[in-house]
């Protein structure tokens, strides 16, 4: 039984589709990526299933329909997400960012906080997240003294304190350079090897053919491949829709990374034969 | 949201005026007379609302001081017109400390004759009275000014700052240009000569409205009129429009955003400036009335949805017209207005215009892209909690012991305060919900004790814990529209709720026994009282001069007051504190890491109120009585003021504010040495609460938390390891 699934999901922003019908599965323990170039409602698809924008079409996590479920509850129910901005909190140190995911407030623990506030707590899950992203020497920081990279660890390490079953992580490559990248695809199969699956969103390539167990593959909100990194790797359409003709003879995408997606999607549009692939906005405008 | 969409409520409010009104005048055709004569008040309302989408628009800042500048503008007026004067506001005269300390040395060394250095100037009078044009010129340059002033040196450096930052300086100056009008004439009201004709004309035969009221209402139509077609039809309107989306559509339009923002400032001063002199003869000038008008207006301005004039100024109108029909309604025998003071139920209808206007905009977690914009003041985690609360105790209890009964007297106020101000750093310190409500939250808890300490005579512990739990509940209550709206939304909502309690609960003659002030019997555990009054009591053999406020009433204060901040230290160490700055820091994030942001509000909201409430009781049992004025929405900006002035994120800060606040320790001391009078206290906190929105967010106790590293740092010959992350702030 898949994980998280979503069944012709859609976000619509006014008249503008900006995620058309798309139907997932993500399998218990696997890495599963999602690419699309800038604008193709990657962060809208997040944003569905992790439940900040409204959705329709069915939305279902280990074996439950969290459609209508506000976003700390499907948190709650082991949904985790980090963030394309990181959005740390900045008030508190790094342990306590990752504090806040780890622990879950009852009656009794916000009055026993009144009385007894320094009292030892379960730091199992944030010495664990800090310890498989290897940032346990940054746990007394402040988010603004540590450099962006650091940040983005954080940020993943935030997601993983909440033990979720699934994180959903947002472009969590970007802005960092290709050795750092590959570090980060490296951190990111001990995860999944550590029992978290990860839904990883980006737009590059690179990173995602190096490390995901299945790919999704959009644009301008709808799906147009699915399949293992060989396939995506061959596939076609997403040659084209990703490099053009220059892409189809040398069939090697794995070391370009997209850094500037829309310039692509201007060449592709020119050169693509038409009809084959035709970009295409859903709504009435 | 689509611009259709900004229409469908106003459209709804009106189609359900309307037929409310047809309904209404089969019934009574009076209602219809009634309704027009509150055209001169909603005009009014009117005006001020579009002084507010005026600055709006071309500066993003939400003026909470609107009215109170206008009020100010047009008592300068009377001055020039009918005493000859113009009175110039109260500025700091650095010579009178240097007077004060010199008296008290001669004091000391016996010597009888004393410093008296010069005085700044409070007014210029001039040969005779103005004529009415040339005082409404100067008042209106002297609004111009002002404009251009709280432009330059308040709104231009705090562009950039968070909404609290913003929020808190307009109320800053709202207290400031209250207080400046208290101090130069006085609270009673002041009657203005006729400016024009108030005789009526009548319309119909239910239908007569004084020929004034007609002809404001035609001025501000007018002039709204005239806005409309400048936003619309003129460069300069369209490089407003284009700044309020993006600041370099101006720059692309060949002008400078701040120019823009600089001339809407001077233009909607002016404009309220001018009706509120128009409208002075038939309302009087009075401290108040004026400057509350706001909550209205703010209402109206909601509902044009700080764009529109001509929905703003049909809001205004509706209002005012609504008002007055309430007022005659409360008339009738069939009118409940023992229990519902109907002026009770016309103050609080703009709250209910808020909350429809906000609810019907309003979203339970903030949208992509719509969080940013500064950063708020810093929350540190509390160390040498111990220490720290042993001295301050210390402090107190050597002042208990040993001063005279004033400084007593005082370090009892400042106590007060300090609990007080200890809600407002969990609600709007740690959680950054900005709560314009908080001392009326403390005045039901107030009332509330009254009810059951002094009336159903609840013993001691549990009279007050009750109070405070019926401020719980009301702080529930104010809580729900922070659950949709936030920033300045959130302090428009809580400032009409605030208005809405005062008028309608601690004004109510069922619960008030129709006077002003109630009695709170003194507290007692065992029939031993320790009230302010019972200043023979002598516990272990201590008893100071026996005069009043009794020594073991201070104690009593002291002892309550470390329990709340410890409390408040605890929060902030704890999960629970945790959880509330990251709320306060981003709501979308806290959500995603499993924070219920709904509960979490409740809870700081029912938390602060609770504590809130027996800082309401502390009060309760220090002046022995409770009264609607002491308990207002006025003194919950006051409060508010002073939290942030002192610091409104540390127990630290709601410390200093106590020191700080009105009758307090620093103005005791002030007042005694350098005699400077008490009515300056809360000019001062207003002044000063503007200055440190714009310098200095994190209050008096972060300057000295920072003086202290800066020590610290010195002594240990290393860099402070704490950050001191101001308003520069980190990356976003």
């Amino acid at each position: 039984m898949s994980l998280l699934q979503t069944i012709d999901m859609a976000v619509t922003f006014g008249g503008l589709k900006a995620v058309n019908q798309v139907s997932i599965d993500v399998e218990p323990g696997t890495l599963v990526g999602l690419i699309g170039p800038n604008g193709a409602g990657k962060t809208t698809f997040i944003d569905g299933i992790t439940g900040f924008v409204p959705t329709t079409g069915r939305v279902v996590f280990d074996g439950r329909d969290i459609s209508g479920l506000p976003a700390h509850e499907r948190a709650l129910a082991g949904l985790g997400r980090s963030w394309q901005s990181l959005e740390l909190f900045d008030d508190l140190t790094v342990k306590e960012n990752l504090m806040v995911a780890a622990e879950r407030q009852t009656a009794k623990s916000f009055l026993m906080d009144l009385i007894h506030p320094t009292r030892s707590r379960d730091m199992t899950a944030v010495d664990s997240a800090l310890g498989l992203l290897g940032i346990d020497d940054l746990r007394d920081r402040m988010p603004n003294e540590i450099s962006q990279g650091q940040r983005k660890l954080v940020s993943v390490a935030r997601a993983l304190a909440g033990r979720p079953k699934l994180v959903a992580m947002d472009e969590p490559a970007a802005g960092l350079d290709s050795t750092e990248s590959l570090a980060l695809g490296d951190r990111l199969r001990d995860i999944v090897d550590d029992g978290t699956a990860i839904f990883l969103v980006d737009h590059d390539m690179g990173l995602i053919l190096s490390v995901c167990d299945y790919i999704y593959v959009i644009e301008f909100g709808q799906m147009i491949a699915r399949g293992t990194p060989n396939e995506i790797r061959n596939n076609d359409r997403v040659i084209e829709a990703y490099l053009g003709n220059q892409g189809r003879q040398d069939k090697d995408i794995q070391s370009v990374p997209i850094e500037h997606p829309e310039e692509v999607h201007d060449y592709q549009l020119d050169s693509s034969p038409i009809g084959e692939f035709e970009p295409r906005i859903e709504g009435d405008q | 949201m689509k611009a259709e969409d900004r229409w469908v409520v106003p459209a709804g409010l009106g189609v359900f005026g309307v037929v409310l009104l047809v309904a209404g005048y089969f019934y009574d055709s009076k209602l219809i007379t009634q309704l027009a004569l509150g055209i001169g008040t909603g005009a009014f309302i009117a005006a001020i609302a579009v002084g507010v989408v005026l600055t709006y628009r071309g500066s993003g800042v939400v003026n909470f001081s609107t009215g109170a500048v206008a009020m100010y503008v047009a008592y300068t007026y009377n001055g020039l017109r009918s005493e000859g004067r113009l009175y110039l506001p109260p500025l700091p005269n650095p010579l009178s400390i240097v007077e004060g300390i010199v008296n008290k040395f001669g004091d000391w060394f016996g010597s009888s004759s004393r410093l008296d250095l010069p005085n700044i100037p409070a007014r210029i009078t001039f040969g005779g009275n103005f004529t009415f044009i040339s005082a409404v010129v100067i008042a209106l340059i002297w609004a111009g000014l002002i404009g251009f002033l709280l432009h330059v040196l308040v709104f231009r450096p705090l562009r950039n700052a968070p909404p609290l930052a913003k929020v808190v300086a307009s109320v800053g100056l709202f207290v400031y240009f209250q207080s400046i009008v208290l101090i130069r004439w006085g609270s009673s009201a002041v009657s203005v000569k006729e400016i024009l004709p108030s005789d009526p004309i009548k319309f119909t035969k239910d239908i007569h409205i004084p020929q004034n009221q007609i002809y404001v209402s035609l001025i501000v139509i007018v002039l709204a009129a005239i806005l409309w077609a400048v936003f619309h039809y003129t460069r300069f309107g369209l490089a407003t429009r284009a700044a309020a989306e993006n600041e370099k559509g101006a720059v692309v339009l060949g002008f400078s955003p701040e120019f823009l923002a600089g001339i809407n400032w001077v233009v909607s001063t002016m404009i309220v400036s001018l009706l509120a002199i128009l409208v002075a003869p038939s309302l009087q000038l009075d401290p108040f009335r004026i400057a509350l008008l706001i909550v209205p207006a703010l209402g109206a301005a909601l509902l044009g949805n700080f764009t529109s004039f001509g929905l703003t100024v049909a809001a205004g109108f509706g209002t005012g017209m609504l008002q007055s029909l309430v007022s005659y309604l409360g008339t009738k025998k069939w009118f409940p207005s023992s229990t519902l003071p109907p002026a009770g139920v016309g103050a609080a209808l703009p709250f209910v215009i808020v909350i429809i206007a906000l609810f019907a905009k309003g979203k339970s977690l903030p949208t992509r892209g719509s969080i940013g914009g500064g950063r708020l003041p810093f929350a540190p985690s509390p160390r040498r909690i111990g220490l720290q609360l042993s001295l301050f105790s210390t402090f107190f209890v050597a002042l208990f012991l040993w001063s005279s009964f004033a400084w007593r007297q005082a370090g009892i106020n400042s106590l007060v305060v300090m609990a007080i101000c200890l809600s407002l750093v969990v609600v709007t310190g740690f959680v950054g919900q900005i709560s314009l409500a908080h001392m009326t939250l403390a005045g039901v808890a107030g009332f509330a004790l009254s009810k059951f300490a002094t009336e159903q005579h609840v013993p001691f512990p549990i009279g007050p814990i009750l109070g405070a739990v019926v401020a719980t509940l009301f702080g529930l209550l104010v809580a729900i529209p922070a659950l949709r709206v936030r920033g300045v939304n959130l302090a428009i909502v809580t400032f009409a709720a605030a208005v809405a309690l005062e008028e309608l609960l601690f004004r109510s003659p069922r619960l008030t026994n129709k006077t002003q002030a109630v009695a709170v019997s003194a507290p007692s555990i065992n029939g031993t009282a320790f009230g302010p009054r019972n200043s023979s009591l002598a516990l272990f053999g201590f008893n100071s001069d026996g005069k009043i406020p009794s020594l073991w009433f201070g104690m009593f204060c002291l002892i309550v007051v470390v329990l709340l901040a410890l409390l408040v230290m605890n929060t902030r160490r704890s999960n629970t504190g945790r959880r509330f700055l990251a709320v306060r820091s981003n709501e979308r994030a806290a959500a995603a890491a499993g924070i219920s942001v709904s509960s979490t509000k409740l809870l700081a909201f029912g938390l602060s109120a609770f504590i809130a409430g027996l800082g309401g009781s502390l009060s309760a049992y220090r002046f022995g009585s409770v009264n609607a004025g002491f308990f207002g929405a006025l003194a919950s900006l006051t409060y508010l003021t002073f939290a942030y002035l002192g610091g409104i994120s540390s127990v630290g800060g709601a410390i200093a504010a106590g020191f700080i606040g009105t009758q307090g320790l620093v103005f005791t001391a002030l007042n005694r040495w350098f005699h400077i009078p008490d009515k300056y206290s809360v000019m001062i906190g207003g002044i000063g609460v503007v200055f440190t929105a714009i310098r200095n967010p994190e209050g008096i106790a972060g300057a000295f938390r920072q003086a202290g590293h800066l020590i610290s740092s010195k002594l240990i010959k290393q860099p402070a390891s704490t950050p001191t992350p101001a308003i520069s702030g980190g990356l976003r």
